[in-house]
């Protein structure tokens, strides 16, 4: 469903993405990781259409990325989410069911369910301006959701969501993958990926590090821990410097 | 795993055919809007009585204005020969190439810089309806203030020479044609800039501003150049012979004045004919910038994203060692806020590069005053000449300020709270943005001011007069710009030529304005009607005498530090109260 092959994206003379090949089959959540920097918005931005690969191709549901095609298939959750400040949260999603080309009554019976799944009918006819970070967050998923795409990208999901509405949030991305979508998530919260994704991949310096499910990787690493310790172990980063020795020597001297 | 190539997928939906999106984006620009009116109805009335009574106070000056002029000019020639055609035409050009660059510049800006275009690529609307849509956001944005210019012009024209009611109509969708043509061009330009120079942005905006700078100036020269007694026929004829390029058939602002002028007198067939020309490019400029959006908005959109600079800054150390040792009598933390402001100010290009522009180019007239004879003219004329060139000295600063200054805390935004902790008085932030604007200010306008002076040759008293008026305009000034940026902060805008065109800016250039017109009237007043007198002694004693304008002169002095000092004080009140209110 989501095919990058030998995948390159560079900006000037920094390689962001480094000949990077992921697929993710429908009906799979695959979480993708890696440290800050690493290139994993580059590569769902080039997903999404909006950068173009230096070097190989993106394929969405079998369409160049850049195709209107592709486009209608995807849903796309960004780690900066867009509202219109001067829309209410209901007419927002209107507005998508029409771009989408979604059958009025069809769009308008979604629109309901959706905001009944994610509990937004207390708030969703005043105007997004006066929305807290978390309500935004519901909408904009909802919105993600409205055309019932084939294919959701999502960058950082669970960032200023409350604890009911992340369960909810997790409950629809498995109910998604398991009807058939295929989910790409990136995400920071390794337990989360640990206890949700099919597959994980684990990119750093633009180079896919790792890919399979957590047993595939646990024999690749050759290690029995946590999602943390591997993700640790492959990005170089086991030794970790909690307290610099500068700032020890400072703490442990007596004032 | 399988690399072979997946099989294609169809959407559940239906695709959306060009007229569905363009549909969905018409509603989504009358909802905003009509939200938008709604909740300033609601929750800020009295701010949009404010912008309507300044609008029409705006528009009706400029009409008596307009009118006023016309008038004047029709007493001396006829108002349908070729001098308004040439007036007509140098206006309009000017708008021109005023609408291009502003238009370039919003649209390059909301294509490739805001999130909602980002959002909109990724949704299955074509890249060149995408297109239409900010293009339409980006010619209402620059193009209203040319309608609230040209359109007290167009009245007072009409009314001076009795045009017929058809003309009122039809010069609004002369305009309207009008406004098109530099605003495809400034887009054709803005996605072209995005494709091939997509990390030069600054760069490529400050050239143009240089390019327009030196073109601008060169005419201006050549004009000032023109041989002959100032007035005389042929002097007017060496004038008009200078602006020909503006009446060159090519030029969509001939269309337009021909076209005007020939509505005006009813020749219906001549106003019908340069209508459908204008209308027509209209038409193909929009067209060819709609193309051109659709092959090369997504490519250049991609090419300007992403990538953080990785050049290393530094290299101020000795800077900072000396700002601190200079200034060593502010408060150090003072001292770092303004090295802070200073340090960004030094690192946006755009701020610098036209302020750099504007006082270069008062620069190079002053120190061509010499060549233009006003060192030679009689006192009357130097001191006229004097009053002028400090009154626009200020006026460009006002706009820096306003531009600039204002905005500063605005953009703190989302950051505030950096501010807000510090373990400093809240106060003093202001104070520290005060005195960076004041002693950038003072540093530009006071080296203007005295070049001018020193050309003309004035004495060390009317020097040393204008050094304090200037010193009194640039703390005021500063003072107006931080005090109401304070009270009137846009914080959930990043651009600041948006904060400095919303209500506030628009305040702030207003009561700028009105400060530096009371400032300038004052002190010019007694000035004028001493040297008056002196070039017509026989009218002399009914004008001033020297003890008349020692003692005016005085209390006009008075009134303008009182007047000064009110200006800087209470705005800084205000927004220091402000400040200390407001909860992060």
């Amino acid at each position: 469903m989501i095919e990058l092959r030998g995948v390159c994206k560079s900006f000037g003379s920094k390689l962001a993405v480094d000949h990077l090949d992921l697929t993710v089959r429908p009906g799979e959540l695959y979480a993708f990781l890696g440290p800050n920097g690493a290139g994993k918005t580059t590569t769902i931005k080039m997903i999404c259409g909006l950068l173009r690969p230096s070097e190989g191709a993106v394929l969405v549901g079998g369409h160049p990325a850049e195709s209107s095609e592709a486009r209608r298939l995807l849903g796309y959750i960004p780690d900066q989410p867009f509202l219109y400040d001067k829309l209410t949260g209901r007419e927002f999603l209107k507005f998508v069911v029409e771009m989408y080309g979604v059958p009025r009554s069809a769009g308008l019976d979604r629109i309901e369910e959706l905001i009944d799944t994610f509990e937004m009918a207390d708030f969703i006819d005043e105007l997004c301006e006066n929305y807290s970070q978390g309500m935004k967050q519901r909408v904009v998923f909802a919105s993600a959701l409205v055309h019932e795409p084939r294919v959701l990208v999502v960058d950082e999901p669970l960032v200023g969501l409350d604890p009911r509405s992340a369960r909810i949030v997790k409950n629809m991305f498995v109910s998604m993958a398991r009807g058939g979508a295929a989910v790409l998530m990136s995400i920071h919260l390794l337990a989360i990926a640990e206890e949700l994704a099919d597959t994980i991949g684990i990119i750093d310096h633009g180079r896919m590090l790792a890919v399979g499910s957590m047993a595939d990787l646990r024999a690749r690493a050759q290690a029995n821990g946590s999602l943390e310790e591997l993700f640790l172990k492959l990005t170089g980063g086991d030794a970790l410097r909690t307290v610099s020795p500068v700032a020890r020597a400072r703490l442990e001297t007596p004032s | 795993m399988s690399l072979a190539l997946p099989q294609q997928i169809e959407a559940t939906s239906e695709p959306p055919a060009g007229d569905t999106s363009a549909r969905a984006l018409r509603r989504l620009r009358w909802l905003r809007t009509r939200n938008a009116v709604a909740s300033l109805a609601a929750e800020s009335r009295l701010r949009v009585a404010m912008v309507l009574f300044c609008s029409a106070v705006f528009w009706f000056g400029l009409f008596f204005f307009f009118l006023g002029s016309f008038q004047f000019i029709a007493f001396y020639v006829d108002l349908a020969n070729t001098i308004i055609e040439y007036l007509f035409s140098l206006f309009f050009l000017s708008l021109l190439a005023m609408l291009l660059f502003s238009t370039g510049i919003i649209v390059h800006s909301s294509l490739f810089h805001s999130s909602e275009a980002a959002y909109l690529l990724t949704t299955p609307a074509a890249a060149d309806r995408v297109f239409a849509h900010k293009f339409f956001e980006a010619m209402v944005f620059s193009s209203w203030g040319f309608f609230l210019l040209g359109s007290p012009l167009m009245v007072a024209y009409g009314l001076t020479v009795k045009a017929p009611p058809g003309y009122y109509a039809l010069f609004l969708v002369y305009l309207l044609s009008f406004v098109v043509i530099p605003g495809g061009l400034g887009a054709i330009v803005a996605v072209v800039v995005a494709n091939v120079f997509p990390r030069r942005r600054k760069t490529v905006l400050a050239l143009s501003i240089l390019a327009a700078a030196g073109i601008l100036g060169y005419f201006g020269l050549r004009i000032w150049r023109t041989p002959g007694e100032a007035l005389s026929g042929d002097w007017v004829g060496g004038i008009l012979n200078r602006l020909a390029f503006c009446q060159h058939p090519l030029w969509p602002s001939k269309w337009m004045s021909a076209g005007l002028l020939a509505a005006a007198k009813g020749d219906w067939p001549s106003a019908g004919y340069y209508l459908m020309i204008l209308s027509s490019h209209a038409g193909l400029a929009y067209l060819a910038a709609a193309v051109i959006a659709r092959d090369l908005y997504r490519r250049g959109y991609s090419r300007t994203q992403g990538g953080r600079s990785r050049r290393k800054r530094g290299g101020f150390a000795f800077f900072d060692a000396a700002f601190h040792r200079t200034f060593f009598f502010l408060s150090r933390p003072m001292r770092l806020l303004i090295l802070k402001d200073l340090r960004i100010f030094l690192r946006d290009p755009a701020q610098w590069s036209q302020f750099l522009i504007f006082f270069g180019l008062l620069g190079f007239y002053f120190v061509n005053i010499p060549r233009l004879g006003y060192g030679a003219q009689s006192p009357y004329w130097r001191n006229l000449v004097s009053f002028l060139n400090l009154s626009v000295t200020a006026l460009i600063l006002s706009t820096f300020t306003s531009r600039f200054i204002f905005p500063l805390l605005s953009l703190e935004g989302r950051n505030f709270w950096v501010l807000g902790l510090l373990p400093l008085r809240r106060e003093q932030i202001l104070w520290g943005k005060f005195a960076f604007s004041t002693g950038i200010s003072l540093i530009s306008t006071e080296f203007l001011v005295i070049l001018s002076d020193l050309m003309l040759k004035m004495s060390p008293w009317m020097i040393l007069l204008h050094v304090g008026m200037i010193a009194v305009l640039c703390l005021g000034l500063s003072g107006i710009s931080v005090g109401l940026g304070a009270r009137l902060p846009n914080l959930r805008e990043s651009d600041p030529s948006k904060i400095a065109a919303g209500f506030g800016g628009t305040f702030n250039l207003l009561v700028s304005l009105v400060f530096i017109f009371t400032i300038v009237t004052a002190l010019a007043v007694p000035c004028h009607l001493y040297f008056a007198g002196q070039d017509y002694p026989e009218s002399a004693r009914f004008i001033l005498s020297r003890e008349g304008l020692r003692f005016w002169l005085t209390v006009a002095v008075a009134a303008s530090l009182a007047i000064g000092a009110a200006a800087t004080i209470i705005p800084l009140r205000v927004g220091i109260k402000a400040f200390q209110r407001m909860e992060f």
